[in-house]
């Protein structure tokens, strides 16, 4: 089986999982307390209101009819209607989706620029004083809340800089640019740790395997051997590092757009389960669990291309 | 290890490899270790000793007085209800330390056992646990989390549940492969020919001794756990007001970090150095542990 084979079974294989996950979806919010005829129809209600907005929202036929329908339909597109707006959940969702992509994006590649460097230095410089002081700040950013990172720089750059707007998306691109730039920035701060402390272990074994040691020997020495051979070896593993960590820079768009006030997907669903608005919360986790798989999916594919070695342990 | 019959076993696991094992272990730790011991032991102090530290009652609400800046009565001044933040901050301690250790030790617990029965029965129990850990894997835990909170309810009940469901995974796979590499060492042998039950032999002999394996990733996840509980109050969906919780005391000062920007940055502050001690430490041990 050459690699596009191995593209092609690994595709095949989120169908199931695509199920998997809609159900799981499905299930835990059914066992979700609460009547929502009642939160449709409001409080004072009476039980035959109540009993029509059942029948009309399908609550009477069985889980497994009711299953069927959400899958086909989410199929569609069509994710139900927000038990609060009435509107469709769908068009609640769509706007949402590019604000968190513009957050996702500067803050990916701000992570990028700030461990790059730090993580190869710490990996030339290991045990040494430079090491321990990067060491330790990615301690201190694994300690620090994303949240609480977002309220310093709001008080320390955006009550100074006029650029920098408190909150919200503003209205032309230059203005979602200045905003975009410290809850980019927050995001990374919370991921960067990570991906330094990935990149040095990654790079320190390169350097210590035999092909390093002949390279050397041929007298490949500094930048160029850092270049062409260490980080070019070391970049496969941290493609899938960036992947592997959508789920948690996800979970830090949902806290750093509430923060910032940003209007993304994020806030959304922090929204949408605040009000207890079942079909909008489940829309929001279909969403996020449809990413991560997307992103797990395209790592593997880019790693098969760059690297021939996959498909053996595949 | 109440077990008295742990005990000589405990000996014969000295010639096992486990690092942790070995008695000069306590020895010669790293100095991070102690200063993060330092650290997490002032905050468990401030947690049990919080009634007798606090000046004033943390629930309090004084109308006349809110947002006042600190004082001699007021250390670190009031909040917008007039409540005292400085007691509020520690008796914060009695929620966020609990939470954070609980939702490690709790994920801890499941996985052992989970990955114990697997590794040591194999077969059916082995599959069923092993794939119920590849599912929970395949999600976006946090979001998970979300949804879980969602459905149970605010408050720490439902978070611990959602933190023990998801994080177990981890805890289960460490386990299962050392009582897979444990239960066919002699001393095993031993104890199975003596006759005892395998209840026992697993309760008592293999798993003291896979345990230790797992301890190295306790650290991380109580940091995890503590952030986690801080995020979720933040967003108004974890520790439900009025109980003092560092991440939500965030969120009520987020509004007025104009004039009193003291309220939301001194909590994030007590969250980063109470992280910071238990990183040291688990860094610490890793360390003493890698070499």
């Amino acid at each position: 089986m050459g690699r596009f084979g191995f593209v092609a079974k690994r595709l095949l294989q989120t169908i199931p999982m695509l199920f998997g996950i809609v159900l799981v979806v499905f299930m835990v919010l059914q066992v979700t307390p609460g009547d929502p005829a009642r939160q449709v129809a409001g409080l004072r209600a009476s039980e035959a209101e109540l009993e029509e907005v059942r029948e009309k929202l399908g609550l009477n036929d069985s889980v497994v009819v009711q299953y069927g329908r959400y899958v086909k339909n989410v199929l569609q597109g069509d994710l139900g209607y927000s038990y609060k707006s009435r509107k469709p959940v769908a068009e609640i969702i769509a706007p949402r989706i590019v604000i968190t992509s513009w957050l996702l994006v500067g803050g990916v590649l701000l992570t990028l620029v700030i461990s790059i460097p730090l993580g190869v230095l710490a990996a030339l410089r290991k045990d040494r004083p430079t090491d321990h002081i990067i060491r330790g700040l990615g301690l201190v950013g694994l300690s620090m809340p994303s949240f609480w990172t977002g309220v310093i720089l709001l008080l320390l750059v955006a009550l100074r800089f006029d650029f920098f707007p408190p909150g919200g998306f503003g209205e032309s691109t230059y203005d979602h640019f200045r905003s975009i730039i410290l809850p980019s920035l927050t995001l990374a701060i919370a991921s960067a740790p990570f991906i330094i402390r990935g990149l040095r272990a990654e790079m320190i074994s390169v350097m210590e395997s035999d092909y390093i040691s002949t390279a050397r020997s041929l007298g490949v020495s500094g930048g160029r051997l850092v270049r062409r051979f260490v980080l070019r070896n070391a970049a496969g593993p941290g493609i899938t590092l960036v992947a592997l960590e959508i789920g948690y820079l996800l979970f830090g768009a949902v806290v750093i757009e509430t923060t910032f006030a940003l209007p993304g997907v994020g806030q959304g669903i922090v929204l949408a389960a605040r009000a207890r608005d079942l079909p909008t919360v489940q829309g929001y986790t279909l969403l996020f669990a449809l990413v991560v798989m997307a992103v797990y999916l395209l790592a593997d594919i880019i790693m098969a291309i760059l690297d021939p070695r996959v498909e053996i342990e595949a | 290890m109440t077990d008295p019959t742990a005990l000589p076993l405990d000996l014969s696991a000295a010639d096992s490899q486990g690092p942790l094992d070995d008695r000069k272990f306590w020895q010669r730790l790293p100095v991070k270790v102690w200063v993060g011991l330092a650290i997490v032991l002032i905050y468990v102090l401030i947690a049990v000793f919080a009634p007798l530290l606090a000046p004033h009652d943390p629930l309090a609400i004084d109308p006349a007085n809110k947002l006042a800046s600190p004082t001699g009565d007021h250390l670190l001044g009031t909040d917008e209800l007039g409540r005292d933040v400085l007691s509020r901050l520690l008796y914060a301690a009695r929620v966020d330390l609990p939470i954070g250790f609980l939702g490690a030790l709790m994920p801890m617990v499941l996985g052992t056992i989970l990955g114990a029965l697997a590794g040591f029965y194999g077969r059916w129990t082995d599959t069923l646990v092993m794939r119920t850990a590849d599912v929970v894997q395949a999600f976006p835990a946090y979001i998970l989390v979300i949804v879980l909170v969602f459905a149970l309810g605010q408050g720490a009940k439902s978070i611990l549940v959602a933190f023990t469901v998801l994080a177990w995974v981890v805890y289960a796979r460490i386990i299962r492969g050392e009582v897979l590499r444990i239960r066919d060492l002699d001393y095993v042998h031993a104890a199975r020919v003596a006759g005892l039950g395998r209840l026992r032999i697993l309760r008592a002999h293999v798993l003291p001794n896979a345990i230790n394996q797992t301890l190295i990733y306790l650290p991380s996840d109580i940091v995890f756990a503590t952030l986690a509980l801080a995020a979720f109050s933040f967003l108004g969906l974890g520790i439900p007001p009025p109980t003092p919780e560092w991440g939500a005391m965030i969120a009520e000062g987020q509004p007025f970090i104009r004039t009193n920007w003291w309220l939301a940055t001194i909590p994030g502050l007590i969250i980063v150095v109470f992280g910071l001690g238990v990183s040291l430490i688990g860094e610490g041990f890793e360390e003493r542990l890698h070499g």
